[in-house]
């Protein structure tokens, strides 16, 4: 009968192990994401069709679909296992920390993986030119860092509120402006053929948010 | 009379001595004219918005701190308060805009700010109004209003470079479009005693009257 | 491992539940919490494990000498029928996941082992979405063993569970008083009833 020493990267391997487990068998978050993808990707270039686009106005195109793909599928972490009721005990036997940390990542894998399906179709819609990968590859690495860190901290707060999913959206992206604005602008910037000055910052916000989802993240889980 | 009576008198008489200043004291300013005025509007409220932001955020860290209820009482009292100011200011900012740009939207690094800020309000105040539970609204409330804190530096940072500013340089900034006379500095710097003296009333009143219902509650 | 509850009450806004609760749970002895639906008994046992404040008072651990407001991570464990288990997962990899999640590694032959001790042989390597509700009670029970806690928080272990169940309970019970750990158990079942040692009347 022995208390056991809670070993952080256990808990948090277990969690990240167990959500990509149910998520691959159960398809609900990546379905409705990679669907949710294709339709506002579809719905933006049938618009704009013909139309030339700018670097800047792609840019800001290519965040506004992650964003919104973000927004329709990351609450899923905790809301899901409110409605199947394993929150309850994931509450008694799991660090706050643990949760935070494998969610996020878990939210991360999720987020890169769109990003994936979602860049190729965006350069062969938009027939756009992307100079340096390395650099855009690394501006998007970043964006989805910070998106899916706050999220994972805004799903747990939407959990304890009435209709979750639209004030998700209400709360999330004011937070997640400047990242947001920093990452249309960095983007922009790559596909003009230059160098994104605004790296270091984003990172910065990164790093800023992830420092404050490890502190303020038992409060929220706890109560 | 009380001393609450007493002060919110004071309050009203020094706002209308303000008000009384702007109009004769304050000269026109060449390039601007009678325009100027709303400054010693907008600033004040501008600057009360920030000093609510800033009291919601401490009161919501206290709140973390201590769990007593007047904190998260105060950091919604605060924010509701600054979300009102913050509405004069974006309004005021753009009729001033409108009257000496031409357009009343532009998307001025200080327009984005302040419309960000009452963003971050609403979402604050929409966030509370969808929890029930109220000890679960308290922390949550303060864990966002900390976060949305968090960002703000970063907007104050990133804002600047995205887009051009036409806005005015700060006050107390010579070489600005608004050259501050000895009398325009003591005549704002009155406003925004005056300004933040109302807010700080309205912030007790707001406090007192969720205490004396929380403790009807109890009874 | 002792527990000892000190003057809790609870309200849920203005309707009180129960106030002014003292007792003491200690190893080796199992302590019964009756009352009627809606009186508190799950809202007590959730107070104990720490997943919800109580209106007033206090629950202290005592471990050896040392006393602790907090409770220990690891130090409870609790079966429930507000706690679910995974779905998409087979029993196994439930089991598996919930130990791993609290840092004890146990081999899958032990998993599988506890499994079968619940009834649960053959159905091991199916998922929890194909249980019917009292293989999923078994299951939590499984989970419960292999976690081994010295405060064990049991609510209503016999819902659903058919008279094999119950006798299994009964050993559970037996098995975990025998290994000295404490056993809050929240029941109405007269048989249940009996294996406390001490009662709170809710």
């Amino acid at each position: 009968m022995a208390v056991p020493g809670l070993r952080f990267d256990q808990a948090l391997q277990a969690i990240l192990i167990k959500d990509l487990r149910c998520e691959f068998r159960s398809r609900y978050a990546t379905g409705t994401l990679v669907m949710f993808a294709l339709t506002t990707l579809a719905s933006v270039s049938m618009a704009t069709a013909g139309t030339g686009l700018t670097p800047e106005f792609a840019a800001a195109l290519l965040w506004v679909v992650l964003f919104f793909c973000a927004m329709a599928g990351l609450a899923r972490v905790f809301v899901q296992e409110q409605e199947i009721g394993t929150l309850l005990g994931l509450r008694l036997y799991a660090s706050g920390q643990a949760v935070f940390c494998g969610k996020s990542l878990f939210n991360l894998l999720l987020l890169l993986g769109l990003a994936v399906l979602v860049v190729p179709l965006f350069v062969v819609f938009f027939n756009l030119e992307i100079g340096n990968w390395l650099l855009f590859s690394l501006t998007l690495v970043l964006g989805c860092i910070g998106m899916a860190v706050v999220a994972t901290i805004m799903a747990v707060m939407v959990m304890a509120a009435q209709s979750k999913q639209a004030i998700f959206t209400v709360i999330t992206f004011p937070i997640l402006l400047p990242q947001f604005l920093s990452g249309v602008q960095a983007v922009s910037q790559v596909l003009a053929g230059n160098e994104p000055d605004g790296l270091v910052f984003m990172a910065g916000y990164d790093i800023a948010v992830i420092a404050a989802g490890l502190l303020l993240f038992d409060y929220l889980w706890n109560d | 009379m009380n001393i609450h009576q007493v002060g919110r008198s004071v309050i009203v008489l020094a706002a209308g001595g303000v008000i009384y200043a702007v109009f004769t004291v304050v000269p026109p300013v060449e390039g601007l004219g009678n325009l100027v005025r709303i400054a010693f509007f907008h600033i004040p409220v501008a600057w009360v918005s920030v000093l609510a932001f800033l009291v919601s955020a401490v009161a919501a860290a206290l709140y973390l701190k201590t769990r007593k209820m007047t904190y998260d009482a105060v950091s919604a009292c605060s924010a509701k308060l600054g979300l009102g100011f913050c509405l004069l200011a974006t309004v005021s900012g753009a009729v001033f805009a409108k009257l000496t740009w031409g357009a009343y939207w532009n998307w001025d690094p200080r327009q984005t700010t302040i419309f960000i800020l009452l963003l971050i309000y609403g979402a604050y105040l929409a966030l509370r109004s969808t929890i029930e539970e109220e000890e679960k609204r308290a922390v949550i409330a303060a864990v966002y209003a900390l976060l949305s804190f968090i960002t703000v530096p970063f907007l104050v940072f990133v804002i600047p470079r995205m887009y051009p500013s036409l806005h005015p340089e700060p006050v107390l900034n010579g070489a600005g479009h608004l050259e501050m006379e000895p009398v325009m500095l003591v005549v704002l710097a009155a406003a925004v005693i005056v300004c933040s003296l109302i807010y700080g009333e309205l912030l007790s009143q707001g406090i007192a009257k969720v205490n004396s219902r929380q403790k009807e509650l109890k009874l | 491992m002792k527990v000892v509850l000190e003057n809790i009450s609870k309200a849920f806004g203005a309707k009180l539940l129960f106030e002014h609760i003292n007792a003491e749970l200690d190893t080796g002895r199992c302590l019964v919490v009756t009352g009627n639906n809606g009186s508190g008994k799950s809202t007590l046992l959730k107070i104990v494990a720490g997943l919800m404040k109580p209106s007033s008072g206090s629950i202290r651990f005592y471990s050896g000498n040392q006393a602790n407001q907090q409770v220990l991570q690891g130090t409870v464990g609790m079966v429930s029928p507000e706690m679910a288990m995974y779905p998409a997962l087979t029993g196994l990899e439930n089991v598996l996941f919930w130990t791993k999640l609290r840092g004890l590694a146990i081999t899958e032959a032990k998993a599988s082992e506890l499994c079968c001790y619940v009834g649960l042989s053959g159905n091991e390597r199916c998922r929890v979405e194909h249980y019917s509700t009292g293989m999923k009670q078994r299951l939590k029970l499984a989970v419960l063993l292999a976690l081994n806690p010295p405060v064990w928080l049991l609510d209503e272990p016999s819902a659903n569970l058919d008279e094999h169940g119950k006798e299994l309970i009964a050993r559970l019970i037996d098995r975990a008083l025998t290994a000295q750990a404490a056993v809050l158990l929240a029941t109405n079942e007269a048989r249940e009833v009996g294996y406390g040692s001490a009662r709170i009347a809710l």
